[in-house]
Parts: structure tokens; C-alpha cells; sequence
């Protein structure tokens, strides 16, 4: 695996990029929408609720007004009530009062039926002492705690307002638990003269209180009515009443400047929608606080959404991958097979498949490895018959200097009188250029090849004297192998006038044996020798009018590779002062 | 490549997984589990407790009954029964439901059907005789009595002695004896004798009933005024209370109490369940006595013995009123232990007759000096006499109100008697 996954990622490197690319783009294209759609269905929820939570409030608001306006006028007909305004500031017998009590009985009964609506008690107290409850069960405060009670002295320090102040009682008992009331009080007062003779109290509890608006309250919206010192009167929050909210209070400036009493803000930490409206009849304000996190938390689903749109990605995501590899799959096995291709042959061929722009580049790519192939094999062609046109020209050209001087020497021999020694070296000559003659490709025996070496020594050693003798050592089972005209003719030639500079007489011998399926010959003089260079090339003759004929010792090499092929050539090794050899391999046919 | 495939499945199934878990909370319905019963009673010092006593009591018998008590103002659940059973809908009624004895005919007898039979739930012997005739209908028991409300006289044994009697001289007293004793009590003393709600004629009830009568005539319906011999001694016993200048007036239940916690008066007239908040004043222990209520002076059949106020639990004829009848029959209808432990925890007193028998009843309590309280009230309450409280004990009181104070300002009492009766017929037929 570790093997195959560099190879695959090289290969896949087009589909990687691509996949990468469209799951970075389907993710961000995803999570923007998503994140949209949830910023505007917030906001669109928060409008709602900002218009419709404000005309809740009025609702409410009216609910606490008409509230209000029932005790007003209970509290007006207490006021005009002369039943009560004697019971209240009679001294008489406790059997007068017996009956005074009755009335008064009565009368309250009567006028707290205005209120039956509500669950409210009312309590009145007089100068005299005496005191009268509808129901104590609506507000259990004794008459001594009433009298030293803060709310009777606020009552006597505005006796003409009606005046709603929060009260709370401990549980004797410790039954029903603590319990928290609303009392809006006045005092009884003679109209003209404003003698007070006594007070009135309305109470009610807050839980019944709460019912003016505990309809529209739900999880994260909720209501605090708070008084002027920020003491929460009434909530929803039914743990928060009785404690001071000074945060909530320190909003209401705000909040009477902005229009439509709405803000934003901090409330027990969290972030909340904040309306405000004053209560002038309660002297309260009144707070509808709608916690964004829990309101909204409930109506939008981030989870859902955010699910979804994941579902949606992977499938996106997968249906992405297969397409893409699909398309690129085509692409990166032809990328595979064409870089395999131009590494190491040009016969492999790619398969044609995938998808149209694939298989056309496919096809182009097969016609032009057809072309290539056609071209190269045109070019190697022309190359070789080029080729074989320049050794045929130079094997053709007999050097005039060889002619002409062994032409001079048959002279010097006739005129010496050397008839016999005459006779001889023209039939050599004439054997050699019989022999040489001819097509270029055209192949002799071994047998034949020495024999012409054999006529070209002898006319050498007719024109220059038999110093350098020549040996032939031949195997017998070569004889009659097959090689190139002139091929081992270079090499005499050039151990006969190079390889005998210094040393004035020596040895050449001609080697020709069998090695597996190779045919060795070998031509070793003990001349001169010479350094031999890295490239193995002969240096060049300069003194032309010796050479035989155009092909020298660098040529041979060369047609040796054309015919035979590049395993096949000449090898030289030489050491100064020791001699020279040459090795020529051939194919033995 | 598969190794992508397996890796993008995966993680599909993973994500259905992760979100399959949030469907799982289904909101339990509202459909009426036959295990929960509920049952509606008032003042959750005395009815709300009694009722979570036996529900822990009937853990015992059956652990898997859910009793869901629910409280409620007596008046919101008098409004609550008359709304649902007048339209004929029992949904949303309680299984059990507390009513006073007072007004417990004007349901039985109105909606008869809605009621479920408890005859065979309990045994309407081992009861007080007078808890009975309130709570059954044509024989049949619906009702299974609750507390008693037997009364007492409740008295300052320090003002008494003070005014130069003693506690023997309370026993079977007439209530001219007690006039006498309170005009002493007030020369001597200064005290008023007791507190009077000018609204609230309990008094005259407990007068009326010692001597076997009642606003109404036996069948419970016909007004029951003029001529009434024993409502008319009670009138003139209440105008001579007051005449004799022992009442300190009140207007409601907290000066009531205030009344003898603050040592204003010597006397409560009232039912056993005062106890309680007659000993709410620790530093008055051992200054109270319970008496016998006196027994009218002129009349015969009157005894040293009365009711005032007392309820009993009624089964609705709902879903799961069989184990509402036995969760009732297990535990008021015949635990005797849990009697005991009714009045160690609330001072209640029951009506269960064998519950006399066990220790609690017998305890000597030392806020009345050694007294048994409770071993006395149980004697009275076998000799409170059974009347028939009808069905408009209430609407006639409103009217004998009004009388009242016409009498007391000196109309004839025989007038009254007859306008009272008068105005009764006119309303209630």
C-alpha cells in the first residue's frame, strides 16, 4: 500500500485536486446558506416576536388596566359608603357594634362583588380600632402587623392616591410555603375636609396577580413587573420576586427614549429582547423579556438544519467523488500510459476508452506514435543506404597513387630485367583489383580476404624490401566464413607504413579464429606501437598516396556496425615501443 | 478508494444515529392512567394533611397507586362540582373529593347518578350514628364520614377561678348557668366571655342540633322556622349573650383566633378542630379546660353535645372509582392505626368508633391540665343527635342573618321566626 500510494497519487493527482476543490466549495457554498438561512429566520423570528410580544403587552396591559379600574371603583364605593364611614368611626356598646358589624358585613360583601372577577380581599380599618376583612385567606396579616406595616404608613403619607405596594408574609404554618402579595391601598378620607378615618387595602396574591399575563408567557419570554425602587413586584419568574432587578431598572431610560420600547441587552447574563412599558396607574414599570437563546433555541432547530445540510454535503459529496473519478479515471491511466511510453517504447500502444475527449487524445497519441515509427524507420533507412553509398565510393577508388607507384616498381623490375619477379606482382595487382572491384556489400571468403592480403603484401614487399614479414595463422573452420571485402586490408596497410617508423624490421601477424558464434581476426605487428586514445579511432593517414583505396582503418569500424550491428567493431589496443593490435569481431556465418 | 466509500458510509450512518435520538421523547399522554387517582380537599393544615397521611398509610396495600392530592378553597371546589356535574361532563373531576356535611345532601340529591355507592366500602356502623343521615341518600351510603365536629366548650380555668367557680361546676351545664358564670367572669375579671362573628351563626346551629332540630324538617327540604322551639330558645339564648354584655364583637376568622390567643376572652364555643389553634399559644398550657356545650335550658330533648362543621369523602363516578373506594375504605373506613397517628400528627378526631379504642385517644394531654381531650370528645360525639342538615343550610342561615339583627334591635321573635320562614319557602321552592 505504502508502494502503491505515492504511484496512485501521482496518477490521481488530477482527481485529488479536483475533489478537494469541489469539497472545500460544496462546504463553504453549505455552510454560508446555512448560516444565512438561520441569520434571517432569527431575525425574521425576533421581528415577529418584537410585534406580536408588543401587542401582547397592550393586552396585558388593558387586562392590568381594567384591573385597576375594578378596585378604583371599589374603592370609590367604599369611600362614598356612609355605613362604613360610621362603623369605622363609631364608639359604641359591642352589642351596637354586633350589628354595625353585620352591615358592614354586608356592605363589603356588596361592594367586593364588583370584584368577583378577581381573587381579591379587602380590608378596611377604622380610627376607632375597628377593622373588617372579606377573606384574611387573600392576604393573613394580622391587624396589629397592618397597622405598623409600611404599606399603612405609605397609605397615610398619600391619602388620596390609590397606592399598589408589593407585600410578603412568611408561612406560619410553613404549609403553603411563603407567600408574596399585591395590596393597592387608600385612605379613607372625608372629602372636603380630608379627615382620614381610616384605610382601605386591596389584596391580592401574586399568583393570582400573575394570571393577568401568564397566558402569554412561555419558557424564555417572561414578564417582571418591577416598582420604582426596581423591586420585582410580579413575575413569571416566580424565585426572582421580592429581589431587586436593578439591571432591568437601569434600562428604562433607554428604553423611554427608543420608539417602540425594544432593546437588546444583557439580563442575568444572557442575551435578552427587552420591552418596557410604565404602569402610571400601578406607579410600576412592567418588562417583557424574551430570552433570544431559549425563544429562538426552541423555534429554529440548528441541530436539523445544520443535520440536513451535512446529509445533503456527504451525498453531494459522494455523488461528486464518483463522477469526478469517473471522469478523470480515463485520463489518468492514459497519463499512466503515455508516460510509460515515452520512457521505454514507442510500440506500446494506449487504450482507447473512457469518455470522447479521452479517447481522442488516445487515438491521436497511437497515430502519432504510427508516424514516429514510420518516420524513424524512413530516416534509418536513408541513413544506412547513404552510408553505404559512401564506403561503395570509397572502396571503388583504387588510389592512383598505389597504381601509379606499383606501376613504377613492375617498371623498375622489367628494366632490371626481373622478368619472372615482374610477371608475378602483376598478377598480384590484377588479382587485388579483381577482387576489389565490385558491389560494396558484396561479402568474400576468409580464404578469399587473405589471399588478396597475401597479392598486397607481396606488391609491398616487391616495392619496399621484405623487412616486415607477415605471418598467417588461419583456423581451418574459418576459412570459408563469409566477411566484407577489404576488411582487414586498412590494418596491414597501416602496420606497414605507421607501425615501422623507428624499428626497421618486424613482424605482422593475421589472426582468424572462431569464438562461439564470433569470427575473431586479429592483425598484430611488434612495431612502434602508440598511445592509444579513449575513442579507439586510428589517427588519421595523412600520406594518402600509400592507401589502397579510399576505405581507411577509421572506416571499417564503421561498416563493421552497419552490417553486423553495434555488438559487433574493432578494438585496438597499442603500447609504444611493443607493437600494436587490432581486434576485429564479426558474426561468424 | 474503498476505503473513502467505507469511511463516507459510516459517517451517514453515524449522523442518522446521532439524530434518531431526539425523536425518542414522546410527551406522555394525557389519557387517565387507572393507577393515579386524584382527590380535591381544602386547608392544608388538617384535610391536605390527613389525605397525604393515608396516602403514605396505603403504601402498604398497594405501592403502585398514584394519589395525586390537589388543593383547592372549598368554595372553588363547591363552584368546580356544581359547574362539571350541572352539564353532566366529568372530565377534569377528581376521583375523591372532600365535602362538608353541611352541603352534602344539596349534591347527593341533585346529582345522584355522579356519585359513586360506597356501601360496601366501608361499615356505616362503626361510625358516629350522626355522621350517617348527611352523607346517604335513600339508604345507601356515598359518603365515608370524615372528621368529627363535635363541640366543646373551651374554658379559661384561671378566669373561672377567679370568678369563684370550678371545673365540676361546668359539667352539663345549661347555657343560662353559663350567662351566669360570664357575668361573674366579667365583674371579676373584665374579660368578655366570648367572641361573636355577627355574619356567622354556628352558634345557633350547635344550640338547634344538641336538641335534635335543624333549619329544615326531616325530608331535608321544607323549612323548618316558625314554631321551632329549639331555634327560637337558641334566638332568645343569643339576644341574652349579647343583652348580658359577654360578647366581644369580631368580624372574621383571625380576630377569632386572635380573640382567645390574646386572653380577651374566657369561652370558645366550637368544634374539636379549635384545638388546634387553641394550643397554638404555648404560654396559655395548662389554663384551658374543655367542658361540655351547655344544653338549652327549657328544651327536653337537648344534650350536652353538638356538631359544628365536619366533612366526608365522596367518590365520583369517574374512571377508577373502584380503587378510589378502596384507597378510602383501606384507610379512613378502617385503619385503626392510622386514626392514632391522624390525631398524634393533626389532632384530628374521626368518626371511626373503633379508633377510641387505641392509645392516642386515651393520651392526657397537659395543655388542659391533664385532661383527656380526646377521650372526652369521642364520649360526646356518640351523644351528638342525627339530624337531617338538607339541602339549604347556608341560604337559610343568610336569611335567619338579616332576622337576626331585626330581632336584636327588638322585632318580636316570633315575627321573625315567621318572616324568616316566610322568605325561606319563598326562595327555596
Amino acid at each position: 500500500m505504502k508502494r502503491i500510494l505515492p504511484n496512485s497519487l501521482k496518477y490521481n493527482g488530477l482527481f485529488m485536486k479536483m475533489f478537494l476543490f469541489t469539497v472545500l466549495i460544496i462546504i463553504t457554498v453549505s455552510a454560508v446558506t446555512t448560516w444565512a438561512a438561520i441569520r434571517m429566520s432569527e431575525q425574521f423570528f425576533i421581528e415577529r416576536f418584537s410585534i406580536t410580544n408588543s401587542k401582547v403587552m397592550n393586552q396585558i396591559k388593558e387586562n392590568l388596566e381594567s384591573f385597576n379600574y375594578s378596585i378604583v371603583l371599589a374603592s370609590n364605593n367604599l369611600l362614598q359608603n356612609g355605613t362604613i364611614k360610621r362603623t369605622l368611626t363609631a364608639e359604641e356598646s359591642d352589642f351596637d357594634r354586633m350589628g354595625s358589624l353585620f352591615h358592614l358585613g354586608q356592605q363589603m360583601n356588596r361592594i367586593k362583588s364588583n370584584l368577583d372577577a378577581y381573587e381579591v380581599g379587602i380590608i378596611v380599618t377604622g380610627m376607632n380600632g375597628v377593622s373588617y376583612a372579606t377573606d384574611r385567606a387573600y392576604w393573613p396579616i394580622t391587624d396589629d402587623e397592618l397597622k405598623k406595616s409600611p404599606i399603612t404608613k405609605n397609605t397615610l403619607l398619600y391619602p388620596k392616591r390609590l397606592l399598589f405596594q408589593y407585600d410578603y408574609r412568611q408561612d406560619i404554618t410553613g404549609e403553603t410555603g411563603d407567600e408574596r402579595f399585591i395590596v393597592a391601598s387608600r385612605a379613607l378620607s372625608v372629602p372636603i375636609s380630608g379627615f382620614i378615618y381610616g384605610s382601605m387595602y386591596f389584596s391580592i396574591q401574586e399568583k393570582d396577580f400573575k394570571k393577568f399575563y401568564s397566558n402569554y408567557t412561555s419558557n424564555g419570554n417572561d414578564v417582571f413587573i418591577l416598582n420604582r425602587e426596581g423591586v420585582i413586584v410580579s413575575s413569571s419568574q416566580s424565585k426572582r420576586i421580592g429581589q431587586n432587578a436593578d439591571d432591568l431598572l437601569s434600562y428604562t431610560d433607554e428604553l423611554e427614549k427608543t420608539p417602540n420600547r425594544t432593546i437588546n441587552g444583557d439580563f442575568m447574563g444572557k442575551e435578552h429582547i427587552i420591552m418596557m412599558d410604565y404602569l402610571p396607574s400601578y406607579d410600576m414599570y412592567f418588562f417583557n423579556v424574551i430570552d433570544k437563546q431559549t425563544a429562538l433555541g426552541d423555534l429554529i432547530d440548528k441541530r436539523e438544519i445544520i443535520r440536513i445540510s451535512a446529509i445533503i454535503v456527504l451525498i453531494a459529496l459522494c455523488v461528486v467523488f464518483f463522477a469526478s473519478r469517473r471522469l478523470t479515471n480515463s485520463l489518468s491511466s492514459l497519463s499512466r500510459q503515455i508516460s510509460s511510453a515515452s520512457q521505454y517504447n514507442f510500440h506500446q500502444y494506449v487504450d482507447v476508452k473512457g469518455t470522447e475527449e479521452t479517447k481522442q487524445i488516445g487515438q491521436a497519441f497511437n497515430s502519432m506514435l504510427d508516424e514516429l515509427h514510420e518516420y524513424v524507420e524512413q530516416l534509418m533507412q536513408s541513413q544506412k543506404e547513404k552510408r553505404n553509398a559512401e564506403l561503395a565510393a570509397l572502396q571503388q577508388q583504387i588510389n592512383p597513387h598505389f597504381l601509379y607507384n606499383t606501376l613504377a616498381s613492375i617498371r623498375f623490375m622489367v628494366q632490371q630485367g626481373g622478368k619472372e619477379e615482374a610477371d608475378e606482382t602483376i598478377r598480384a595487382l590484377i588479382s587485388l583489383l579483381q577482387n576489389t572491384l565490385g558491389t560494396v556489400s558484396e561479402t568474400i571468403t576468409v580464404q578469399e580476404e587473405i589471399e588478396n592480403l597475401k597479392n598486397y603484401v607481396f606488391i609491398n614487399q616487391k616495392r619496399y624490401g621484405s623487412r616486415i614479414r607477415v605471418n598467417y595463422f588461419i583456423s581451418p573452420d574459418c576459412i570459408g566464413c563469409s566477411i566484407p571485402k577489404l576488411i582487414l586490408q586498412p590494418f596491414i596497410e597501416n602496420a606497414f607504413f605507421h607501425g615501422f617508423n623507428h624499428k626497421t624490421d618486424g613482424y605482422i601477424n593475421v589472426l582468424v579464429w572462431k569464438e562461439g558464434d564470433s569470427l575473431i581476426c586479429e592483425v598484430e605487428d611488434n612495431g612502434d606501437g602508440m598511445e592509444v586514445s579513449d575513442d579507439t579511432k586510428l589517427p588519421a593517414t595523412k600520406r594518402k598516396k600509400h592507401l589502397f583505396s579510399g576505405i581507411g582503418v577509421r572506416n571499417v569500424h564503421e561498416r563493421i556496425q552497419l552490417i553486423y550491428g553495434e555488438s559487433y567493431g574493432v578494438q585496438i589496443t597499442s603500447q609504444p615501443g611493443e607493437g600494436t593490435k587490432v581486434r576485429v569481431t564479426m558474426p561468424a556465418r | 478508494m474503498k476505503k473513502y466509500l467505507a469511511l463516507f458510509l459510516v459517517s451517514i450512518l453515524l449522523l442518522a444515529a446521532c439524530s434518531s435520538g431526539s425523536k425518542t421523547e414522546e410527551a406522555s399522554g394525557d389519557s387517565k392512567d387507572t393507577n393515579e387517582i386524584t382527590v380535591w380537599a381544602w386547608d392544608p393544615n388538617f384535610n391536605i394533611k390527613a389525605l397525604e397521611m393515608a396516602k403514605e398509610a396505603y403504601k402498604a396495600e398497594d405501592s403502585e397507586l398514584n394519589v395525586k392530592i390537589v388543593e383547592n378553597a372549598q368554595a372553588d371546589i363547591i363552584q368546580k362540582l356544581n359547574t362539571s356535574l350541572s352539564s353532566g361532563t366529568t372530565k377534569g373531576l377528581p376521583n375523591i373529593v372532600l365535602i362538608e356535611d353541611y352541603r352534602a345532601q344539596s349534591f347527593l340529591q341533585a346529582y345522584p347518578d355522579m356519585f359513586y355507592e360506597l356501601t360496601d366500602s366501608f361499615k356505616a356502623e362503626e361510625f358516629a350514628d350522626y355522621k350517617i343521615a348527611p352523607t346517604s341518600l335513600d339508604g345507601k351510603n356515598y359518603g365515608l364520614p370524615f372528621d368529627t365536629g363535635v363541640t366543646g366548650l373551651y374554658f379559661r380555668t384561671d378566669y373561672l377561678e377567679e370568678a369563684g367557680y370550678k371545673v365540676e361546676d361546668l359539667k352539663d351545664m345549661d347555657w343560662n348557668k353559663y350567662i351566669e358564670i360570664g357575668k361573674k367572669v366579667k365583674e371579676t375579671t373584665g374579660k368578655h366571655m366570648l367572641t361573636l362573628d355577627p355574619k356567622d351563626l354556628g352558634l345557633i346551629r350547635t344550640m338547634i342540633q344538641s336538641a335534635g332540630s335543624w333549619y329544615l324538617k326531616e325530608d331535608g327540604v321544607t323549612p323548618n322556622l316558625a314554631g321551632n322551639e329549639a331555634l327560637k330558645e337558641a334566638f332568645e339564648t343569643y339576644k341574652a349573650i349579647l343583652d348580658a354584655d359577654l360578647v366581644k364583637p369580631v368580624s372574621d376568622w383571625s380576630q377569632f383566633v386572635a380573640g382567645f390567643n390574646s386572653g380577651d376572652v374566657a369561652t370558645v364555643p366550637s368544634g374539636n378542630w379549635i384545638t388546634a389553634s387553641i394550643k397554638a399559644e404555648e404560654s396559655q398550657s395548662g389554663k384551658w379546660t374543655v367542658a361540655a356545650q351547655p344544653r338549652l335550658s327549657n328544651n327536653p330533648d337537648s344534650v350536652n353535645a353538638s356538631n359544628l362543621g365536619g366533612s366526608s369523602w365522596y367518590v365520583l363516578n369517574v374512571p377508577g372509582k373502584e380503587k378510589a373506594a378502596e384507597f378510602l375504605g383501606k384507610t379512613f373506613g378502617s385503619n385503626v392505626d392510622f386514626y392514632q397517628e391522624l390525631n398524634t400528627e393533626i389532632g384530628a378526631i374521626g368518626t371511626y368508633k373503633p379508633a377510641a379504642e387505641g392509645e392516642a385517644y386515651k393520651a392526657a394531654d397537659e395543655f388542659f391540665g391533664g385532661q383527656k381531650v380526646i377521650t372526652d370528645f369521642a364520649a360526646m360525639t356518640e351523644k351528638i343527635p342525627q339530624v337531617n342538615y338538607g339541602l339549604h343550610t347556608y341560604a337559610i342561615e343568610d336569611i335567619l342573618a338579616v332576622e337576626m339583627q331585626n330581632y336584636l334591635k327588638g322585632k318580636d321573635i316570633d315575627k321573625v321566626l315567621e318572616d324568616a320562614q316566610a322568605q325561606a319557602e319563598a326562595q327555596i321552592k
